[in-house]
């Protein structure tokens, strides 16, 4: 851990000493003209850690999720995967060393049918392939993979697997987009605002898969809805104007004077952190 | 059972197509079956990569100026000349495409419109010398006879351009079933999902650039060997529209689209423009109208009322067709 503050280090997050480092960030800066929207931020993320980024509009949680998927390449500073440096690599190249992601806005194809967009998000990483593969395979032939039926089943798609995806709810949608992530078994999820926009009914089946991966997957999710995903958290970084405010047990994190007044803007009481999330 | 459901509707189209000949003059069924092998590239660029070209002129040229220069200069074998035509096609696509597909779509049109402008003019005056201008290249009477099919014969041209337009429908169907193709239609709508689950679309638009153009260099030869002459007009900037016309009137992405497309724009050029002078403007108005009732063009109407017809009454295989993206 490269602690944005001292004395963010609780008991939960301490257990993670002895894992292996997933990301680490050294100094990362991402400017856009003269707006530094991510500003000198070193992070660690450990395996097997489920880690949340929260912040104001405009914290910099988006870009920094970006500059680690590689959507940007940043500034200054390194982004180190898995121990290799990976600042300067492509978004395939860190998909194909086991990172993947799923945006804020859901992001699908939606002129393909729901178990075609399985079969795509599948068959690339586990097929290991190249182009010749791509034409040489029809996306019928996979649709039986077991890994594709099985994430069918995970994610209560079964029902829509003939749709086309422009057809579904937005929180269908959601759940194929996640489903899209985890099928291909990274060794970390980059969730950004999954739960955006969606009905508590929706929320709760997300957060039910999401459970499940719980201890055994790498996670790091940008939130708003902090309530929901504080309960299985084991640690949350807060981040203003660009800069990481605090690191560490989520509890500690959303009892700190400087995090309430940034992220909530407003003076609370120490003990009352629990009444904002709830 | 699933295969004979997968060929049924190409068997159909095919012996359809056929039929024509019995009902319309050869010249028009052979124009027909051309301008369909050379509207089906365009129709996969734009149905299902994205990207519109208003160069596609440019490639039928090189297939049918690579074809001429063999007949005219070299050999005598038609055969031969379409393949050459067709391998002109690859290396051109492949010179050009790594540049081209870089490009978003509005860029992409313009830059292969300019293309076309270029070769257009090469061909008109840079290399007079052995392009003749104008005049063009006349080599009719050079092409040899060749056995089975005799291709300077224009009712064996037919079963030819009847042939090669089954193979080629046949790999593009083929195409549209595969993880490429899925891959096509998810760069068009999605390139940064498709990046984000390592695919590379630099990749995958290059391939889907030379497939599309190759073909239209295929045509490009056909025509050659089936006109025997040859000039710059082939590539001429005021007709780069024509294969997104045919396209957009068949049904833009549709597989069939192309064929209904060229039947439609060639029949009406034929009959309209024996009673009206200005026949391109009953065409502009009829595109408008496609736009403005939702893109379809004929065969993406046609196709869904058909498909259910047969589902009320299965047929062999009828029912089928469980398309991605509305092919």
């Amino acid at each position: 851990m490269l602690p944005a503050r001292a004395g963010f280090r609780s008991a939960k997050v301490s257990s993670m000493a002895g894992r292996a480092e997933i990301i680490r960030t050294e100094s990362v800066t991402k400017r856009f003209g003269g707006v530094i929207a991510v500003d000198q931020v070193s992070y660690l993320l450990q395996e097997n850690e489920v880690a949340g980024i929260i912040g104001s509009n405009g914290a910099g949680k988006t870009t920094f999720f970006n500059l680690l998927s590689g959507y940007y390449l940043p500034d200054e500073g390194i982004i180190r995967y898995c121990g290799e440096d990976v600042t300067t690599m492509t978004p395939q190249q860190r998909v194909a060393r086991g990172m993947t992601r799923t945006f804020q806005l859901t992001s699908t194809f939606d002129n393909l049918s729901v178990v075609d967009n399985l079969v795509l998000a599948f068959f690339r990483i586990h097929k290991k392939a190249n182009l010749l593969q791509l034409l040489l395979h029809t996306c019928k032939s996979q649709r039986h993979e077991p890994k594709v039926v099985k994430a069918l089943e995970t994610f209560n798609l079964q029902d829509l697997r003939d749709k086309q995806v422009k057809h579904l709810s937005l929180g269908e949608k959601r759940r194929l987009e996640i489903a899209m992530a985890v099928i291909a078994e990274p060794k970390v999820l980059l969730l950004d605002e999954p739960l955006a926009g969606l009905a508590e009914s929706e929320i709760q089946g997300i957060l039910g898969v999401l459970r499940m991966h719980v201890g055994s997957q790498t996670i790091l999710i940008v939130e708003h809805k902090l309530s929901h995903v504080q309960g299985f958290l084991q640690r949350l970084t807060v981040m203003h104007e660009g800069r990481v405010i605090a690191d560490g047990d989520p509890e500690e994190c959303l009892r700190d004077p400087e995090v309430r007044r940034s992220y909530w803007q407003i003076e609370v009481p120490p003990d009352a952190s629990g009444a904002i999330l709830s | 059972m699933n295969v004979l459901r997968w060929w049924w509707s190409l068997v159909l189209t095919f012996a359809l197509l056929a039929l024509l000949r019995v009902f319309v003059p050869l010249p028009f069924a052979n124009e027909i079956m051309i301008f369909s092998i050379y509207t089906v590239g365009c129709n996969f660029l734009l149905g299902r990569v994205g990207f519109i070209s208003f160069g596609q002129p440019a490639y039928l040229a090189v297939g049918a100026y690579a074809a001429a220069f063999y007949f005219y200069y070299f050999g005598t074998n038609p055969y031969v000349g379409i393949l050459i035509g067709v391998v002109a096609g690859i290396g051109v696509s492949l010179a050009v495409g790594p540049l081209f597909v870089r490009l978003r779509s509005d860029y992409f049109a313009l830059v292969n419109l300019a293309l076309a402008v270029i070769i257009y003019y090469f061909m008109q005056k840079v290399l007079v010398d052995i392009t003749h201008g104008d005049n063009g290249l006349w080599f009719l009477t050079n092409l040899s006879s060749t056995p089975v099919l005799d291709l300077t014969r224009p009712d064996e041209f037919f079963v030819f351009a009847l042939l090669v337009g089954f193979v080629v429908w046949a790999f593009y169907k083929y195409l549209d079933d595969t993880i490429y193709g899925a891959c096509c239609l998810g760069s068009k709508i999605n390139e940064d999902k498709l990046k984000f689950l390592g695919y590379n679309n630099y990749s995958i638009r290059l391939v889907a650039f030379v497939i599309a153009n190759t073909t239209t260099a295929l045509a490009g030869a056909m025509y050659a060997v089936y006109l025997g002459f040859v000039s710059p007009e082939i590539t001429s900037p005021t007709r780069a529209a024509d294969p997104v016309i045919v396209t957009i009137l068949g049904g833009v992405g549709t597989l069939y689209g192309p064929i209904v497309g060229a039947i439609a724009y060639t029949g009406m050029k034929d009959v309209l423009s024996k009673v009206l002078g200005n026949w391109e403007l009953v065409i502009g108005f009829l595109l408008v109208f496609i736009m403005l009732a939702g893109e379809k063009g004929i065969w993406g109407t046609l196709e869904p009322l058909l498909l259910k017809a047969f589902r009320r009454a299965p047929a062999p295989g009828a029912a089928g067709e469980s398309k991605v993206g509305g092919r």
